[in-house]
């Protein structure tokens, strides 16, 4: 039995095995003998050793994004499944030309046109969309710095039970994610779950957390924010014990207060830890497929971001053509984020030897 | 002997654990590996939804399984994107319930070999709370008023998935298709009003809670916390465990001024993978079906789930005769309305479901949501081409 599942799973992934194994030989061969032994050129070792790592990140990462960058230029759906899918432009050759009034938005490009002209799901479009997930992933990041920052700050100092505190603190990250999420959503129930309960004692009304858009959006965001400052506290903490206590001894003898040895010291020298922890953190906010999707147990549209929205459009509603598109306008924000972020702090000039 | 060669058959079944729907399937794979111990089952349930799903990305990374055990509507999209094989050659037909088959039928092929007969929602309620079935939507709101007072919920039913919608809309005589069977027809009047009253149900005589979705419901409904369920036949077997006499099956109530809700039938239905055309397992697939469909099969899911069974010849069991529970679910049966199976009826359940929901939110106005409905249907045709 499990034998049988070990090796149907094994000929599931052995191609690919198979493509790393003699593409990395075959890589190796032919840099060992162009580099080593015609061009003589010095950089042949180096070369060799990304070899296996050139080979990997080629079959796991660059070749589903070229397969997917060519699904996005398809008709991809139910009925044109699999190797019946056929290229857009090659579709709109066969329509009726009175209906296409751009070649470039209607055939070449029609589904990236489609993720701004159409619902991506039922009712809702991408911007709306778009904002919100601008908005979860501002609200995320900012509680969970001031969070983070906050204990991070109050565990930075000696004191009885440090660790017992930092232990506790860091359980929210400790508890597989999907597991997390699911109690939570069950204490959301309009009925029997903790917060309406306490809401009630003390006379208030319940809230509607599942099936109120607006208290859904806000239940998904308690959730991430509890979900998400551990991982800042314990980055920023090793931010903060690197700090000599020297800068601070002299600021004291300078006269300055606490916040502003906190602005002039504390904040400048956690900005090479804070960077990289924020640009990860939003793009893993904005990414976060976990929180929204578990939470948004009615599976409202006004609950949805980027990514929950993708994964409905391209797995419930079937449109794989237009959901490789989607998927790839969400790619390239993202990037330029990236880029723009990385330009603006000039973080990562630092590193440069 | 390739009939001695081991084999492993992957079988993914709708039937949750909860009513004991997945332990029967068990039963079924463990007693033919007794009868033929080279051959071994996994047996893996999936949700609906999910198994649709995750079906149709199997297949496309050629991972599919070997059986499926399913409702009929998935045979729209799976014979769309020719995801599994027409069973006409593979086994003898006539010994099974036409109205069975013809619910798996498509382009005048049989998509799925019929396991139970029904598949259709049904009021469920508990004699202990409730002494019997309301007849009409005002004799429900009358009992309401008086299990509220108990504080015991009248009423619960799965509020997300609009398979719960369909019986009142058939009650209000409205259909999602026109004279056609594919093109969607959801902004109607019949809909608004099928709207209309659930709303009126949750939020002017507050018949059911706030929010149910399946498992809230049916947990409600076995803690003795909610009278009546409105619920399929897949769960009554569980519910018969647990409440033994005290189940009581009855049509879900007359909508007053109006006629009898209309649930759409089908059953449950075995389906064979095109990923095994030409392959040596299919021969022992399609003798594990005849074997799962067998007289004496049936009688034990007739015995263990309380489901209709889809053999001809079983139907004069008399477990069939003379159960209250199987003769309150032919009861629905007899108006009930065959569901759909075309590919177009994925469109008409991806725009209900969001809109039904918003109605029972409070977010929408039925008149906003049928038309966002017909909308959404539309939009989607156009996207299967």
């Amino acid at each position: 039995m499990t034998f049988e599942v070990i090796t149907s799973s094994l000929g599931q992934v052995g191609s690919t095995v198979l493509f790393i194994l003699v593409g990395t030989i075959l890589l190796e061969i032919l840099i060992y003998l162009i580099m080593g032994k015609v061009l003589k050129s010095r950089y042949t070792l180096p070369a060799m050793l990304l070899g296996p790592g050139i080979v990997g990140l080629a079959a796991l990462i660059v070749y589903p994004l070229l397969w997917e960058l060519n699904l996005s230029f398809t008709n991809m759906s139910l009925r044109r499944f699999g190797d019946k899918a056929e290229y857009t432009w090659l579709v709109c050759q066969a329509a009726d030309p009175a209906a296409i009034n751009s070649w470039l938005f209607d055939c070449l490009l029609k589904n990236y046109a489609d993720v701004f002209r159409l619902p991506v799901l039922k009712q809702v479009y991408f911007f709306p969309v778009f904002f919100r997930t601008i908005l979860w992933t501002f609200i995320n990041l900012v509680f969970h710095l001031l969070g983070g920052l906050g204990l991070a700050m109050l565990l930075n100092r000696p004191m009885r039970g440090r660790a017992l505190y930092r232990t506790l603190l860091i359980l929210p990250w400790a508890i597989p994610q999907v597991i997390a999420v699911l109690a939570w959503r069950g204490e959301f129930n309009f009925e029997y779950g903790f917060p309406n309960i306490m809401l009630t004692q003390i006379g208030l009304e319940p809230v509607k957390w599942l099936t109120d858009p607006t208290w859904n959006f806000i239940a998904m965001c308690m959730v991430n924010i509890w979900l998400g400052i551990p991982f800042m506290m314990v980055i920023l903490l090793g931010g903060l014990q690197s700090i000599s206590r020297e800068y601070y001894e002299a600021a004291e003898i300078d006269g300055a207060g606490g916040w502003g040895q906190f602005r002039n010291i504390t904040l400048p020298l956690l900005q090479p830890v804070m960077t990289p922890a924020i640009i990860l953190g939003t793009i893993w906010t904005f990414n976060n497929f976990n929180v929204p999707f578990f939470i948004n147990q009615f599976e409202l549209e006004t609950s949805d971001i980027l990514v929950t929205a993708l994964f409905r459009a391209a797995f419930q509603y079937n449109r794989y053509g237009f959901s490789a598109a989607f998927a790839f306008v969400i790619f390239i924000i993202l990037l330029l984020y990236s880029i723009f972020y990385i330009h603006v702090t000039g973080t990562l000039k630092e590193v440069k030897l | 002997m390739a009939e001695m060669e081991p084999v492993n058959i992957i079988l993914w079944t709708k039937e949750g654990e909860a009513d004991g729907g997945l332990q029967f399937v068990q039963s079924l794979a463990n007693a033919y590996t007794e009868l033929h111990p080279n051959v071994t089952f996994e047996v893996v349930n999936k949700e609906v939804e999910a198994l649709r799903e995750d079906f149709q990305t199997a297949a496309l990374a050629g991972t599919s399984p070997d059986l499926l055990w399913t409702v009929n509507d998935h045979a729209g999209p799976f014979t769309a994107a020719e995801l599994i094989m027409p069973v006409d050659d593979l086994f003898d037909l006539s010994l099974y319930v036409d109205a069975a088959l013809e619910a798996a039928k498509l382009d005048g092929k049989t998509w799925g070999v019929p396991i139970a007969n029904g598949n259709h929602l049904m009021l469920l309620y508990n004699k202990s709370l409730i002494e019997e079935a309301p007849a009409d939507t005002d004799a429900l709101i009358a009992a309401a008023t008086d299990l509220k007072a108990q504080d015991i919920v009248p009423l619960v039913w799965n509020q997300t998935e609009p398979f719960w919608l369909v019986p009142w809309l058939g009650g209000f005589g409205g259909k999602v298709f026109a004279d056609d069977g594919v093109t969607p027809t959801l902004d109607t009047p019949e809909m608004v009003s099928t709207l209309q009253l659930l709303y009126d149900l949750k939020f002017k005589e507050e018949v059911y809670p706030a929010e149910s979705d399946y498992d809230g419901s049916d947990t409600l409904f076995k803690e003795g916390k909610a009278a009546m369920i409105i619920n399929g036949d897949w769960s009554l077997g569980g519910y018969a465990d647990i409440f033994g006499d005290d189940l009581g099956v009855a049509r879900i109530p007359k909508i007053s001024g109006a006629d009898w809700p209309r649930p759409y039938t089908a059953g449950t239905y075995f389906m064979i993978p095109s990923a095994l055309e030409g392959s040596d397992r299919l021969a022992t697939v399609v003798d594990f079906v005849k074997f799962a469909t067998s007289a004496n099969n049936q009688a034990l899911m007739i015995a263990k789930l309380n489901r209709l069974p889809a053999l001809k010849a079983a139907l004069d069991d008399p477990l069939v005769t003379s159960s209250p529970i199987l003769k309150g679910s032919a009861d629905q049966m007899v108006v009930g309305t065959p569901m759909p199976t075309v590919l177009e009826m994925r469109c008409n359940w991806d725009a209900m479901k969001p809109e039904m929901q918003a109605v029972l939110n409070d977010t929408k106005t039925p008149e906003e949501a049928a038309a966002a409905m017909q909308q959404a249907a539309d939009a989607c045709i156009l996207t299967l081409e």
